[in-house]
């Protein structure tokens, strides 16, 4: 058996493989496009006759789905925004130093990280009904979603610092910066990219956070789209394929800036996950 | 002459109740400032232990607020009554222990709490099962694999509420695609119900978090399996050892701390499925398919029976918490490439 047929046979069987394992995605894409009949079509078509381009449109009208993806970019970004800033310095520190101390931080970011969200979430409505948040529900989302991710935010950067040679540091110091002057002009310009991909991941994770939007936002013009689909749901519904167009609509930009970014995407997650 | 001013400086360090390394490590190189009180505390802060230490206690501090004392709270509350009256009071009547009781005596109680253990067991044995595998088939080198390995991971970044809505269509019973499928192969005469039907709702659930968690585990264990010397799968060749004796006497010793961290975090992440459950069955037909971590979310805001929820919350706290030390444990002293 030659190379060549080997790292052929092997892409094919890798390709069938994703090919199984992505259907579910395909099967969205494929359902947006049917009418109403072919969806309930036996046995399913797997390339639809004639393809509904214009459900898209109808679905973002009839649905708000404006309103709803700009909440959910709101809240997205605003949870980034304020994880960053406050993270970043937090990792940076527990990357500089091994003692007790750190350990100590370390392991406490760690218990905070695995807390689940529905289950944290009647203390923090309760106690930001008595604070009055709830009267600036997206702030109270934006501040629930940070506790929540901060922590794995601050254990992927923190992989990152780790990997800035001190040197270049001790060398700016050196140098006559400060602390102040080093961090921002060295230490930060060499961390950037691994900031920028954790901070992608935690965007993504607060686009389609549901369980502190569903339970917090009472206004449905204040809801994100994660909320929207869920009320788009009933019991008992059968317009699959504007619910599936809704979801496209929703996971599209997602997914492509995952293909984009995917390399990465993936080599952030493992460098921090792991260590 | 710098390791004169090295020493120099380590012995003035503010910092020098941390071990001698660390500050060592880190070239205080330069000459101390001299200056009154007000300058030293404001040249601390750029410039000193003051910088480190306002960096880390301004999110500790954040997250002591927002996540601690709801943690605190939550406890209070269980032992608390609390209803939609004295919400907004801060001093509500005590009740001791009278919620948990009044939990462990509800008929559904042990329904649910057998549907967790289910739930838990089965997603990660598939999730880590299906993973271990197609990591394995990656780990052979062709090309595109790792590209091909990444393009897995869409599963995971998608919204879980996505997630549940595009399963609850592939599993709907008259027209869902999985039932055709299996219909085709033989393995079922009629269709399957799998949200209405109280046999199978919960499968339903496991089997797309399955999906949503597999790659996830197939990632980690990949890195895990990148970090496996090769010297050591050649000398065993050599020794005349087969395929299958090399993975288990070469692969899983060696993946023994990977593969721990592994499932601690997948139990971990189990617990934390909630958007599955509102996408797909909502707990039922009848609690059929009700997992504690959504049920804690129906007390409280279905059902307004905030106690409960966070009676239910601080038991289920308390076990993740355990999960995550078995994980930290795991994962600390560990040298991975």
């Amino acid at each position: 058996m030659s190379d060549t047929f080997r790292n052929r046979l092997m892409v094919g069987v890798a390709l069938a493989l994703a090919a199984i394992y992505l259907f579910p995605l395909y099967w969205m894409y494929i359902t947006a496009l049917k009418t109403g009949s072919a969806m309930f079509a036996t046995p399913p078509k797997f390339l639809p006759s004639e393809p509904q381009w214009s459900i898209y449109s109808y679905v973002w009208e009839s649905r708000n789905m404006g309103r709803y993806l700009w909440n959910s970019l709101v809240i997205a970004l605003g949870a980034v925004s304020l994880i960053t800033v406050l993270g970043v310095g937090c990792a940076y520190v527990l990357a500089r130093y091994r003692n007790v101390w750190v350990d100590v931080g370390l392991f406490l970011i760690l218990m905070l990280q695995v807390l689940p969200a529905s289950l944290m979430v009647t203390p923090i409505f309760v106690g930001f009904s008595q604070f009055g948040l709830l009267d600036m529900p997206r702030l109270a989302v934006i501040l629930a979603i940070a506790a929540k991710s901060m922590p794995f935010f601050v254990v992927l950067v923190r992989a990152t610092f780790m990997s800035v040679p001190m040197e270049l540091e001790e060398a700016a110091l050196v140098d006559g910066n400060s602390r102040i002057g080093a961090f921002f002009n060295i230490v930060l310009p060499l961390a950037r990219n691994g900031i920028l991909v954790s901070a992608i991941l935690i965007f993504m994770q607060a686009f389609g956070e549901f369980v502190y939007s569903k339970s917090l936002i009472q206004a449905v013009e204040l809801q994100p789209a994660s909320v929207g689909l869920n009320s788009f749901m009933g019991p008992n519904t059968n317009e699959w394929n504007n619910i599936m167009a809704y979801a496209t609509i929703y996971v599209t930009p997602i997914l492509a800036a995952f293909v984009l970014l995917q390399r990465r995407i993936v080599s952030g997650l493992t460098s921090g996950a792991l260590k | 002459m710098a390791a004169g001013i090295h020493r120099r400086t380590a012995l003035l360090h503010p910092l020098s109740f941390l071990p001698r390394e660390a500050i060592s490590g880190f070239g205080r190189d330069r000459p101390r400032r001299q200056g009154i009180v007000m300058k030293r505390l404001l040249s601390s802060v750029t410039d000193g232990s003051g910088f480190d230490i306002g960096l880390v206690l301004l999110p500790l501090a954040f997250l002591f607020v927002l996540s601690g004392l709801p943690l605190v709270y939550n406890v209070v509350m269980s032992f608390q009554e609390v209803d939609m009256f004295s919400l907004g009071s801060f001093w509500r009547p005590f009740v001791g222990f009278k919620n948990y009781v009044d939990l462990f005596s509800q008929p559904e109680t042990r329904t649910i709490l057998l549907n967790t253990a289910l739930f838990v067991s089965a997603s990660i044995a598939g999730q880590f099962l299906i993973g271990f595998g197609l990591a394995l088939f990656f780990w052979m080198n062709f090309p595109g694999a790792s590209w091909l390995r990444g393009l897995f991971l869409v599963s995971w970044v998608m919204p879980g509420l996505v997630v549940g809505a595009i399963w609850n269509w592939i599993l709907s019973g008259d027209f869902g695609v999985l039932n055709f499928f299996l219909r085709e192969m033989g393995v079922i005469e009629g269709n399957i119900f799998w949200r209405s039907d109280p046999h199978y709702s919960l499968w339903a659930v496991i089997i797309a978090n399955i999906w949503l968690g597999t790659s996830f585990n197939m990632i980690l264990l990949s890195v895990g399996l990148s970090g496996i010397p090769k010297d050591l799968y050649e000398a065993a060749e050599l020794d005349g050892a087969n395929s299958l004796q090399r993975f288990f006497t070469i692969t899983l010793p060696m993946m023994r701390s990977t593969i721990g961290a592994i499932i601690a975090l997948g139990l971990i992440f189990t617990l934390q499925q909630f958007d599955l459950f509102a996408g797909i069955t909502s707990g039922g037909p009848n609690n059929a398919s009700n997992v504690t971590q959504y049920w804690a979310w129906d007390l409280s805001f279905r059902q307004y029976d905030f106690a409960k929820g966070a009676t239910i919350s601080v038991i289920m706290i308390v076990f993740v918490m355990l999960a995550s030390v078995v994980y930290v444990r795991s994962t600390r002293h560990e040298v991975r490439g």
